[in-house]
């Protein structure tokens, strides 16, 4: 028996593991019916007073994650994949508000990084109103479809990397349920451009108002790959089913590698990764996560978390 | 070791009639703390807690009123709470707010 084997058999003989596929070094194992484990809230930079209003008008409201039983008006408590708990982002009921939960870590290497997650998207439901919240986007309630689905704007699961002198990139991957008219696209985007900074609004450059797409706010800079998904919403905005997720980058090429989703794996090796042209101070060796929602209706939206793993080849 | 975490709900958020702060899902937590901090503005605020079964449906949990005036930082405790928490306010002139929760299992 080698020492692969000793270790496939460790991790499938643990219910906590077996359900992830995790590369040889384990760098974070987030069960969030231990805590939070160090997905925050994302907040955009500030002056040297603690003057919150120097804060980019976008990037100041991404709203604290919540410790969520997945607790809903019809059944109670739905609970977990795996306990009790799920890391909940929710957004405000207003158009383009997003909710990010970041993680920050450091590179100790270069190489294969993954990311492995089980996750739930909802909307939050309607009580109350007249016959015209039965229809909303391109659903119709027949009872099966739910007009609460259309409501469901995006999703994203990205990074923030910096090293090699100062060399800043993000790798992202964006799931967008609906366009900002509410109708379904059900596809898989990247941005062709860096996230804007906040330099480059203190430089003058860029000025984004509240509820942009901090991640890159012009809807044409976005391009799918992959082809259409349809994920399982299940009908009503209650109902959590829980789908997982694994992405895989390359720090040491710079480089999306595949996402998977479900039973699909998609190619990411030709999704561009545009790096900032000027090199940054002070983030070497940075490895951030962080996963965002974003709803494209005056209606929240939840990303739900089970569990998250992270995992390196170095 | 006890679980804890602080929530920043409201973070200078300037308010020129009453709100709501958005649902906050606590169901692992024992107790609660609510920091309502006035960092601007000339106006004061009457803040009540409220608690809810579901996220959508509010009441008032006891009907405690706590004022905050400029520059002043009131805090009070919340117990015996359902599994989601927010805060509404009855606000008279302008109010820039900062609202911690705080809570720990």
């Amino acid at each position: 028996m080698t020492t692969s084997d000793v270790r496939a058999a460790l991790l499938s003989a643990d219910p906590r593991l077996s359900k992830f596929s995790p590369l040889k070094r384990i760098l974070a194992f987030d069960d969030f019916d231990s805590g939070t484990h160090g997905w925050c809230e994302l907040l955009g930079n500030y002056n040297g007073r603690g003057d919150l209003s120097t804060v980019d008008a976008h990037m100041r409201d991404f709203r604290p994650p919540q410790l969520s039983a997945c607790n809903f008006f019809d059944i109670g408590t739905h609970g977990a994949l795996s306990g009790t708990y799920a890391l909940k982002l929710a957004t405000r009921p207003y158009k383009g508000h997003t909710a990010v939960a970041i993680r920050r870590l450091t590179m100790s290497g270069r190489g294969l990084v993954q990311l492995e997650t089980y996750f739930a998207f909802k909307s939050e439901a309607t009580l109350g109103g007249g016959p015209e919240l039965d229809t909303f986007g391109d659903v119709q309630w027949d009872g099966n479809t739910h007009p609460s689905e259309a409501q469901f704007g995006a999703f994203t699961v990205a990074t923030d990397l910096c090293g090699d002198g100062g060399l800043r990139y993000h790798t992202v991957a964006r799931y967008q349920n609906t366009d900002l008219d509410n109708r379904f696209t059900r596809q898989w985007v990247a941005p062709t451009v860096p996230e804007p900074t906040p330099r480059e609004h203190f430089e003058g450059k860029v000025k984004l108002e509240y509820a942009a797409d901090f991640t890159a706010p012009n809807p044409e800079d976005w391009k799918p790959f992959g082809e259409p998904q349809e994920l399982c919403y299940n009908e009503v905005p209650t109902k959590v089913n829980w789908h997982y997720l694994r992405w895989l980058v390359d720090t040491d090429a710079r480089r999306n590698v595949e996402l998977q989703v479900n039973d699909r794996v998609m190619d990411m090796r030709d999704v561009p990764v545009p790096p900032y042209e000027e090199r940054y101070e002070t983030l070497e060796n940075l490895l951030n996560f962080y996963f965002s929602v974003r709803t494209h209706s005056a209606v929240r939206n939840f990303l739900f978390l089970d569990s998250v793993l992270i995992s390196v080849d170095w | 070791m006890r679980q804890s975490m602080t929530a920043v709900l409201e973070r200078d958020t300037e308010f020129q009639k009453d709100f709501e702060t958005e649902p906050y899902e606590v169901a692992w937590a024992g107790e609660a703390r609510w920091f309502v901090q006035h960092v601007g503005g000339d106006g004061t605020a009457r803040y009540v807690t409220q608690v809810s079964p579901d996220g959508i449906t509010w009441c008032d949990l006891d009907g405690d009123e706590h004022v905050a005036a400029p520059g002043a930082l009131v805090s009070w405790p919340a117990s015996g709470f359902g599994h989601w928490l927010r805060l509404r306010a009855v606000v008279e002139g302008t109010a820039v707010v900062r609202i911690h929760l705080a809570v720990k299992a």
